[in-house]
């Protein structure tokens, strides 16, 4: 693709949400709501993966006046984006109808609920390509005023208290991550002559050598922070498992695949600025450290859950706790292994909400003690419900457990970053392999107690194919794929974005 | 103008800056949640006021975009939509706090040493005129900070959180003046569309619980 055609892509990609979330509050069937989003998603996969193409290729592009920057590392959270927004809209037809016709939400809502779900998405993917890292701020906030409602969207008292609680901790947290921001500008114009650009990615990226490491220390703890909280990352995650809960299935996808995947993209952005400046030991460290806690602490508390949706909230931290080694350790190994894992968790948690989602719609309940005998009663469901589960216990065939072995490797042949790796990298291995032992354990007894078993009278049995489920078909089918042979673009893409991280 | 040396400057705005902390510290101990709407309203005019004076001083035209916005968003729209909301409410003070008034004024007191601690090793780097507004905006973010945990009403928790957002505008004029127009734009945006949502939230609260404390939000535990 060659580069006039950048611009119309970039332009493809903004507008296609927008236009969609216009569209929503325009039309009055359901069918053109569907319609639009899967146009939209469609249009935006389409752009990402010419733009992906082009970068893996040329480099990285600007369009739009330096407002926009694409790198691999951005084309690579685009694909996320897409890949997983795709999914969800195949699957939101057969959820969001089914809701509507048994009455629980009016049929006018859904016009507000599709509106949300674009600006949702359209808030990401500007944090994702914004060149200034005030505009990913704003982006970044977007997405959690976006998403409030959506996650209080049954407007029942526990929603509306995991919307407020969401709300709050994500707007203070980000509140931090702005003052990183500021902090970060406070640095760089007494380096740069054109203060309007004090911001921009190309510009930092260039002078980073010479800002202050005093500020930048201060700006990244405060950026990492504030990010970290929209992470999940512990001791900031109280949020999230309430959140993902209550939220309607296709948005706990969306939030659990694709916005803490987007939050981890702003502190790696900011960190390959912070690192020129500072020694890579000190953010390495802060990374590890906390992906450490938020790792053992996540499975912990999966040993304490009786909800499954809860359950797949906690395994969310544990698995961006153990990205965050990745990157924390870092190296070639450790820094691919983390953004494959990024991928790879995506895919599966998304694919676990779906299969919650339609349990949940025939059960009546999130009670693990509740729910037996799915295979007989939603095969297709049970099925992915399996496969979702095998894959975040890290177990061969699925992808997680290539991308949680190359973070295993890195972190024991290196150990963790600066003077916490004095002592060898056997103590932290070990806490990885015990917890995972405990989070594997604790993921594989319930699910295989809700797969199995006798199923109760009073549930209807059988689940007839619909296109809902090429929803499930296409992540479960992915995460099997990428496990043995990824192919040569993707690789490329991953490649590509791994040493723009460890470009020093 | 000779008599405008730049160390005049410097004093006035660490005035401004100082009317800011002055007004947070009200805030915290004020018991009257319509006092404390009125007390934001204030603390967003001494705003405005100081990033004026930055704009007039430093010659940083989009500043004064700036200082307008804050007036028109900060010291009227979302003062008067709090009032509405407080009023539908019927709530008038907050009668249940965490940490009781004395105390959050020592804590506080504490918060604005650990700020100047914290930025002691940066201030040298800033301008001349403004050096101490950075150690002062952190303050009063942390001080915002320390109020969401405090206190318990949603309206409560939704000033301190305005307040965070004024510090860290008073951190971006003060120390860098200015970030570029664009993001400030934003940022305006997104504390505008928060305040909002926020208020259609203790609606919704109030509805759903008969109540707009938020120590009553306990639905979802373990």
């Amino acid at each position: 693709m060659s580069a006039e055609w950048i611009t119309p892509a970039v332009l493809v990609l903004t507008l296609a949400p927008l236009l969609a979330a216009g569209v929503s509050l325009l039309v009055a069937s359901s069918r053109w709501l569907h319609v639009a989003n899967l146009a939209s998603m469609g249009a935006l996969v389409v752009a990402e993966t010419l733009i992906a193409r082009s970068v893996v290729a040329r480099g990285p592009v600007t369009a739009l006046g330096e407002l926009v920057y694409i790198d691999a590392l951005s084309s690579l959270i685009l694909f996320i984006i897409g890949t997983v927004g795709l999914a969800c809209s195949l699957y939101m037809r057969s959820y969001m109808d089914e809701q509507v016709a048994r009455g629980v939400i009016a049929p006018r809502r859904l016009n507000v609920f599709f509106c949300l779900f674009h600006l949702f998405v359209f808030a990401m993917v500007a944090a994702t390509i914004a060149n200034s890292l005030g505009v990913q701020w704003v982006a970044i906030e977007g997405t959690t005023l976006a998403t409030t409602f959506l996650i209080a969207f049954w407007r029942r008292r526990e929603s509306l208290e995991a919307g407020w609680k969401y709300l709050i901790l994500c707007s203070v947290g980000i509140s931090l991550a702005l003052f990183g921001v500021v902090l970060m500008y406070y640095s760089s114009v007494r380096v740069l002559a054109d203060a309007g650009a004090g911001l921009n990615i190309t510009q930092l990226q260039q002078v980073a050598g010479e800002l202050d490491p005093h500020i930048l220390k201060l700006a990244f703890i405060f950026l990492f922070v504030g990010y970290g909280t929209k992470v999940g990352l512990a001791p900031m995650h109280s949020w999230l498992p309430d959140a993902y809960t209550e939220a309607p299935a296709p948005v706990a996808a969306m939030l659990a695949g694709v916005l803490e995947t987007v939050a981890v993209y702003a502190i790696l952005r900011s960190r390959g600025i912070a690192d020129q400046a500072l020694s890579p030991e000190f953010t390495g460290a802060l990374l590890a450290l906390f992906g450490l806690a938020s790792f053992a602490i996540a499975a912990l508390f999966l040993l304490l859950q009786h909800n499954y949706k809860r359950l797949l909230a906690y395994s969310s931290i544990e698995h961006m706790g153990l990205a965050m080694v990745g990157f924390g350790v870092g190296g070639a190994v450790g820094t691919f292994g983390g953004l494959f894992h990024l991928l790879n968790h995506a895919l599966a948690k998304s694919l676990a909400f779906f299969a919650a989602g339609n349990i949940h719609r025939r059960y009546r309940s999130v009670e693990i003690s509740e729910i037996h005998g799915l295979a007989t009663v939603l095969p297709g469901s049970a099925a992915a419900l399996l496969i979702s589960g095998l894959a975040l216990a890290a177990l061969p065939p699925f992808a997680l457990f290539a991308s949680e072995l190359q973070i295993l490797t890195a972190l024991g042949s290196w150990g963790l970053p600066g003077d916490w790796g004095r002592s060898g990298p056997s103590g932290p291995l070990i806490l990885l392999l015990l917890c995972s032992l405990v989070a594997f354990a604790s993921l594989l007894i319930r699910i295989t107690g809700m797969v199995w078993g006798r199923a109760p009278e009073t549930v209807a049995h059988g689940e007839p194919w619909s296109t809902g489920h090429l929803s499930l078909v296409l992540p479960a089918a992915l995460l099997a794929v990428l496990c043995w042979a990824l192919p040569g673009p993707l690789e490329r893409l991953l490649q590509t974005a791994t040493s723009i991280l460890i470009h020093r | 103008m000779s008599w405008l040396t730049p160390e005049l400057g410097a004093h006035l705005i660490d005035l401004g800056s100082a009317m800011l902390l002055l007004t947070c510290f009200a805030i915290v101990a004020q018991r009257r949640l319509s006092a404390c709407v009125d007390l934001f309203a204030v603390q967003s005019l001494c705003l405005a006021m100081t990033a004026a004076f930055v704009a007039f001083l430093t010659g940083t035209k989009h500043i004064y975009l700036a200082a307008a916005l804050t007036v028109v968003v900060k010291a009227v729209i979302i003062p008067r939509v709090l009032r509405r909301v407080i009023e539908r409410l019927n709530v008038t003070r907050e009668l249940v706090m965490n940490v009781n008034v004395p105390a959050s004024l020592l804590i506080c007191a504490g918060l604005v040493m650990v700020a100047f601690f914290i930025t002691q090793p940066i201030i040298p780097f800033g301008h001349i005129l403004t050096r101490d507004s950075l150690a002062i905006a952190l303050a009063i973010v942390l001080i915002g900070f320390f109020t969401m945990i405090a206190r318990q009403k949603a309206v409560t928790q939704l000033i301190a959180f305005l307040v965070m957002e004024n510090g860290l505008f008073l951190g971006a004029t003060a120390a860098t003046y200015g970030m570029p127009l664009v993001v400030e734009l934003g940022v305006f945006f997104d504390v505008l569309v928060a305040a909002l949502i926020a208020g259609i939230y203790t609606n919704r609260l109030q509805d759903a619980f008969d109540s707009v404390d938020t120590s009553r939000l306990s639905e979802l535990k373990e």
